[in-house]
């Protein structure tokens, strides 16, 4: 079966590694995957008027079409407006978090693993909020880094915000934001979302990854998580 | 008022459904840094068409985290209630004016345009002392212009 991948504006330019490492994975995990011809940006947060930003969401739906009603969207701000705008539930919309796990990554040739690491899995807000739009295994990030060796810190700041939704208006949030989470942590930071990355990166100085980077390491793709 | 309402794609009567427990308030991420914030109280605002609204510290920095959302009994969506009041209220940012426009013209985020066109903004503000920490979010790419399907 083929699904429609929608990857949005920011893994086709600032998060261009997520958007690499996420399609190789799935490739890898055995799904096949096309991109939504002209696809447009689904908006992210920046519409204050709801039936506008559902709109552009509801035009990517058509466009998917083309492909599959199936679709994949990694941006969790895409990821969520698709699913928002999906109010008849023609559509399946999935997260590659819900393909991610740990039975079939399993399967596959694992050369290294996580012992000895201590890592914080990080989601924020839009992949566990709201419910009607969260992903499905609400401890993937977990459940990968333990069943490989790594050792977890930080569950109680996981879904806490990283106030990235204001980084461009009014930044002395986000910082706020960044700061707590950090001191109520340790380890290498391990996200999903660009916008998290991109926080948590800038306003604290611990390392931060992509779960990809992680999955790729394992499977002997790359040197250095 | 009556603009602010149907932004949030809420009828005025579901503001009425509120009720009243603050529990969002009691878990919101400005609370976290002493800010004051109510959710509750911005709500019963809309509902008696109080003009002191932008006053509320939710609209300067409501982080859109939805844990108000999914405390709530009625997951009342309270960070869209705050962005149809920031966008009637024309509040957003060049950075944000820039982003929209770039949609406008390419259908696409493009991340050269909204940077030459939000440069003011991104100096004023001290954004780019944070350009060592993002060389690695530069790509080269070209814009693509949606083409109509
Ligand atoms: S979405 Fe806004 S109002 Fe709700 S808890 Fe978060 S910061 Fe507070
Ligand atoms: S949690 Fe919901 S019902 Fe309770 S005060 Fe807040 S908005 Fe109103």
């Amino acid at each position: 079966m083929e699904y429609s991948y929608y990857p949005g504006c920011s893994l086709t330019g600032s998060a261009k590694r997520l958007d690499m490492a996420t399609r190789k994975i799935l490739l890898t995990l055995g799904y096949t995957i096309k991109e939504i011809p002209e696809w447009n940006c689904c908006g992210a947060v920046e519409y204050g008027n709801k039936e506008e930003l559902i709109r552009l969401s509801r035009e990517n739906l058509k466009k998917a079409e083309a492909v599959s009603k199936t679709i994949i969207a990694p941006c969790p701000a895409c990821y969520r407006n698709l699913k928002e705008s999906n109010r008849d539930g023609d559509f399946n919309i999935y997260n590659p978090l819900d393909m991610f796990n740990v039975a079939d990554i399993n399967k596959l040739e694992i050369k290294k693993d996580l012992k000895k690491m201590v890592f914080t899995p990080y989601y924020g807000c839009v992949l566990l909020r709201p419910k009607e739009t969260a992903i499905k295994n609400r401890n993937i990030i977990e459940e990968i880094i333990t069943n490989f060796g790594g050792e977890i810190d930080g569950e109680k700041i996981r879904d806490r915000c990283c106030g990235g939704n204001l980084f461009f208006s009014n930044k002395e949030m986000t910082e706020k934001c960044v700061n707590l989470i950090a001191s109520r942590s340790k380890g290498i930071f391990v996200v999903y979302c660009p916008l998290c990355h991109m926080a948590l990166n800038t306003f604290s100085n611990r390392k931060v990854v992509y779960i990809t980077n992680i999955i790729l390491y394992m499977l002997g793709e790359r040197k250095n998580i | 008022m009556e603009k602010i309402i149907a932004y949030t794609g809420y009828k005025k009567k579901d503001f009425s459904a509120c009720l009243g427990c603050k529990i969002c308030a009691s878990v919101c991420t400005l609370n976290d840094f002493s800010m004051h914030a109510n959710p509750q109280g911005l709500l019963l605002k809309i509902l008696l068409g109080d003009n002191t609204i932008t006053d509320d510290p939710l609209i300067k920095n409501c982080v859109s985290c939805y844990r108000c959302t999914d405390a709530c009994p009625w997951q009342i969506r309270v960070p869209e209630v705050v962005r149809a009041i920031r966008e009637t209220l024309e509040l957003s940012s060049p950075f944000e004016k820039a982003f929209k426009g770039s949609i406008s013209i390419w259908g696409r985020v493009y991340e050269p345009y909204i940077f030459m066109n939000a440069i003011g903004f991104l100096i004023k503000n001290g954004y780019l002392k944070h350009l060592m920490k993002w060389t690695e979010y530069i790509s080269f790419h070209l814009p693509h212009k949606i083409k109509r399907i």
